[in-house]
């Protein structure tokens, strides 16, 4: 991997390809894979993988017994709570802090300040990702020069949370206020009040501009699409679109809780994606060994990449550095919505040139970002607003994507699910169906005639990413998605409701996303082996309530030919188990995954090894299956369990099996899914219902489909909110208008459709016995689909999220 | 101030501060099943039965349930002998990060002892202030109404794609609405 943070290689990040570049040779991405043992289990020989199996922390959830961060503090009787005074103007320099009554409430600890001692006054960013960072070192712990209403000021710690917030209100600010702006559009003007000079900035992002209050410009082509544009008879189309700011809304809220072991290591027990990069980057910021720093994930209420990324762990680190005892933070509800992190909203604008017979010769996309005040994955979800969902057209000859990703005096935004994803696939899959109507052409046989099949070269994954994004596709269930789809919404034989002033119509959208970062990704795994035949797996991957834990274990199952409740699995420790990129990116059962199943397969050739001693037989003769090592040959078998005290107690040559496991891929294969969604609208009123939402996904072999159901199900929930609910609004100020759950509005049970979750197994050779990732691309493509079926029932578009009644009466008014 | 409680048949006494809440003073007294997702009573974690009825504990005011009789989730099932209710939820993959669970499985249980045999419409509005983030509540509404007959025995109504198969008129269980079991 490079060393430098703006190479476009780094977290799927993008810049313009290198015009030096050679013709990929096909040889570099060929069509067969060369598979490892078990990849290619026919479904009725699987015994575990593709199996129901019980989500393994299953029990625990359902009793309340689960340990989530919050639920440390009664192991620490001298824990001390935190909180937070924030900034309540968008933009300005603090001159003054008063604490001095607040240092004088009983039960006050500490009372840190940007200059504070324990502070620490290095540059860094909260995003978890791999090193260097592809997001610029931007903002500090505590700031002195802050950018909007909410930015950290000051941090006390006290006996508990009641006198910690007491001591807060107490704490006086004073500011030197500057001039602020609010709309992405007015910030990229050079008149515009500046966020940034050029030095408050280390680690620089590729086409960053500070005078222009841009953090990074980035684009990327293939063929020539200017030339196709231009040509005569080239019918261009052109469309713009809006999205929200969507709120990760995880019921838990950030929690972390810091403390000295009884080693003098500093310990973070904290609700993360990223248990990794955190520990690099507090001992980057905090000037301590990376070693020094233990951060272990207990159970986690919910990420969504709202904790793909440091958000509060320095806090309660610094304070217990100064008081010298442990100290937990919990973020209020009301911090989640104005100081943690959110989607990035962006306008997106498409272009297409489509020949007469519906051929699309060109295709274009641009996004303005708003990253807000600080540059969080600023640059790398704006990457995927093209490197995701335009490669679903992988036979279109000319394509390109630019992205200008700017700063506002607004809350912070970051990783979420679907990480640029969603706003593309709004603008793509809107923009394409418009243009199949305006062609009168049918909107899928329109989209079959461009999208991926197994076999294809796909050159724009590759477009902004230089050589190692393109792919070969080779698996691809998109047609069957189609068919499952269409059939499950009944988009043959749709019913229309009496009223004629009411009118039904069902829209559709497809998405494609990857499977991990190409090329960025690394995932580590170990299994010991215990005398009674079970097994010890340590993984570094991160199970944030996905259930990824399980996938783990019923992977290193089926290896072993064990039981799943024969493998006792420990994650996401950093002292305790091997490294891991984190929880994002769908990559955490493909490339954690595949590391487990390396380390099994490393094991399970051990115990062949001593079975095949035990049984006088050679080792390739021997299978395992049901906690036994057998022999197809002889009939004979020993018990795991018999290995397991021969290879630690017997008299030859005594071995501890252990087996390992690392992967990390060039490859990136995408998921692929077909929405639909089914709505009546009622014309008089612009008033719309969405009678059922289906979704149809192609996520290789699902490795527990009880569970894949559940992912394709909750994504799908959050892009449905994504298109009916206003998410984080702001006020001129930049404030977040939006304190609580009811006005955030995320969408109820009665406000929820139906949604039918539809999984189409294809067999992707590159992973974990055929899977790739089913997590993220759910999340992408409501809000098409919702745009489409409107237009469908009445003839009206809506291409600026939320799509309101308000919006659609206005539209229809207008038509 | 202390008050006396009785949580899950034990009576107990507990101290309070004036303004803690009943779910602060029950996670302090290690009943940690009770979750806090919103600080202001709107998200349905921290629920609990308070003298019966359902209450966000995160909303109620400790000082004024002296003497009250409470339920949390650690009364239900343990983790070998789990309650039909939450047996459902694992046996349907209703659970993600589980956050949400606890209160919604008590929610779910006084759902179905005032109604055993609920519809979906019906499910889905009882548990309309348990927000979930994780699994677009499909899952978990499908666990409801297989709970609901796990609960009542023989009846042959299933959970299936979210579209119930209704057989009212085949229930000879007899129930008399208490499902408390």
């Amino acid at each position: 991997m490079s060393d430098d943070p703006n190479d476009p290689q780094t977290d799927g990040g993008t810049a313009s390809k290198p015009t030096s570049e050679e013709p990929q040779e096909f040889e570099e991405h060929p069509l067969e894979w060369d598979e490892s043992a078990n990849n290619n289990k026919a479904p009725g020989e699987r015994k575990s993988v593709s199996q129901p199996a019980e989500k393994f922390d299953d029990r625990k959830l359902v009793t309340g017994q689960a340990k989530y961060t919050a639920d440390y503090e009664e192991r620490f009787p001298d824990l001390a709570h935190a909180a937070v005074v924030r900034s309540e103007v968008p933009h300005g320099r603090v001159t003054a802090i008063d604490t001095t009554e607040a240092e004088e409430l009983d039960g006050v600890y500490a009372v840190l300040t940007p200059w504070s001692d324990d502070v620490p006054d290095a540059k860094y960013t909260s995003a978890g990702q791999s090193y260097p960072e592809p997001s610029p070192w931007d903002m500090n712990v505590l700031n002195e020069h802050v950018r909007y209403i909410g930015d950290p000021i000051a941090a006390v710690a006290a006996e508990d949370a009641t006198t910690a917030a007491a001591a807060v209100d107490t704490i006086e600010v004073e500011y030197e206020e500057y001039d602020h702006v609010v709309d992405p559009e007015e910030a990229f003007d050079e008149d515009a009040p500046q966020l940034f000079a050029d030095d408050e900035v280390e680690n620089k992002i590729v086409g960053h501009d500070y005078d222009r209050n841009r953090m990074s410009n980035i684009e990327g082509e293939i063929g020539d699409v200017d030339a196709a544009l231009e040509r005569e008879n080239a019918h261009v189309h052109e469309t713009e679109w809006e999205t929200i700011r969507q709120s990760h809304a995880q019921i838990e809220k950030h929690t972390s809780l810091a403390y000295t072991d009884e080693d003098d290591r500093k310990v973070l027990i904290t609700s993360t994606q990223v248990p990794n990069h955190t520990r690099r980057q507090l001992a980057h910021l905090f000037d301590i060994p990376i070693r020094d720093i233990r951060v272990k994930k207990p159970r986690v209420g919910g990420g969504f990449g709202g904790k793909q990324a440091m958000v509060v762990e320095p806090i309660p680190l610094a304070l217990s550095l100064a008081t010298d005892r442990p100290v937990m933070y919990e973020a209020s509800r009301d911090e989640e919505f104005y100081a943690m992190r959110s989607r990035h909203p962006m306008k997106v604008r498409a272009r297409t040139a489509v020949t007469d017979d519906g051929t699309i010769e060109a295709i274009a996309l641009y996004a303005l970002s708003n990253t807000g005040a600080y540059g969080s994955h600023g640059m790398t979800v704006a990457g995927n607003v093209g490197s995701k969902p335009m490669p679903l057209y992988s036979k279109v000859p000319n394509a390109r994507f630019e992205a200008d990703i700017v700063h506002t005096n607004t809350p912070q935004t970051g990783a979420m699910r679907g990480y640029g994803a969603p706003q593309g696939t709004l603008a793509l899959e809107g923009h394409l169906d418009e243009v199949a109507r305006d062609l009168d052409l049918d909107p899928i046989e329109f989209r079959r005639q461009h999208y991926m099949e197994v076999g294809d070269l796909d050159e724009i994954a590759g477009m902004m990413g230089g050589e190692g994004a393109e792919r070969r596709i080779r698996s691809c269930g998109l047609d069957e998605c189609i068919e499952r789809g269409k059939e499950a919404i009944g988009w043959d034989d749709l019913e229309q409701p009496s009223e004629p002033h009411r009118h039904r119509g069902i829209g559709m959208a497809l998405s494609a996303q990857g499977t991990g970062v190409a090329g960025d990704e690394l995932g580590a795994a170990q299994i010991m082996m215990n005398e009674d035949g079970s097994f010890h797996l340590q993984v570094g991957g991160v199970d944030i309530g996905t259930g990824a834990d399980t996938a783990f274990i019923q992977i290193a199952s089926e290896v072993l030919g064990c039981d799943e409740d024969d493998i006792i699995v420990k994650s996401s420790d950093t002292d305790n188990t091997p490294f891991d990129y984190g929880a994002y990116a769908s990559s955490t059962t493909y490339i954690s995954g595949m590391a487990v199943k390396k380390a099994a397969e490393d094991a399970k050739e051990r115990i062949l090894e001593w079975a095949s001693r035990m049984l006088d037989e050679p080792a390739e003769n021997l299978e395992t299956r049901d906690g036994e090592v057998y022999s197809e040959e002889s009939g004979e078998a020993v018990t795991l369990e018999d290995v397991g005290y021969e290879s630690v107690y017997g008299h030859d040559d005594r071995e501890h099996i252990l087996g390992k496991g690392t992967h990390s891929t060039e490859e990136s294969p995408p998921p692929f899914a077909a929405q639909f969604v089914d709505v009546t609208v009622d014309e008089q009123t612009g008033e719309f219902e969405v009678n059922k939402l289906v979704v149809a996904v192609d996520c290789g072999v699902a490795i527990n489909p009880g569970m894949a159901e559940g992912q394709v199900e909750g994504a799908n929930h959050m892009s449905f909110e994504m298109a009916v609910s206003e998410g984080i609004t702001v006020d001129e100020q930049g404030r977040a208008e939006v304190s609580d759950f009811d006005e955030y509005g995320l969408p109820s049970a009665t406000e929820t459709p139906p949604i039918e979750s539809i999984l189409i197994e294809t067999h992707e050779p590159t992973g974990p016995f055929g899977a790739k990732s089913v997590a993220e691309v759910p999340t992408n493509t409501v809000p098409p689909a919702l745009s489409n079926a409107i237009r469908e029932a009445v003839d009206v578009r809506i291409n600026e999220m939320p799509v309101t009644a308000e919006k659609v009466k206005t539209a229809l008014d207008e038509k | 101030m202390e008050i006396e409680l009785t949580i899950n048949d034990e009576s107990t006494t507990v101290a309070v501060e004036s303004d803690d809440d009943l779910a602060t003073v029950l996670r302090r007294n290690g009943y940690k099943g009770v979750k806090c997702g919103c600080d202001s009573g709107v998200c349905g974690a921290s629920k609990v039965f308070v003298d019966g009825e359902v209450k966000m504990a995160c909303g109620v005011d400790a000082r004024n349930v002296d003497g009250a009789e409470i339920e949390t989730i650690e009364a239900l099932g343990t983790q070998d002998d789990l309650h039909p209710i939450q047996e459902a939820f694992v046996d349907h993959f209703a659970v993600q990060c589980g956050f949400c669970i606890p209160g919604m499985i008590i929610e779910a249980k006084s759902l179905l002892a005032n109604n055993p045999d609920p519809t979906e419409a019906e499910v889905r509005q009882a548990i309309d202030d348990n927000l979930c983030r994780c699994t677009g509540y499909q899952k978990p509404v499908e666990a409801i109404l297989d709970a609901a007959d796990r609960m009542h025995g023989d009846r042959s109504v299933a959970a299936d794609g979210g579209s119930r198969i209704d057989s009212r008129g085949t229930d000879d269980t007899g129930h008399d609405g208490d499902s408390d079991e």
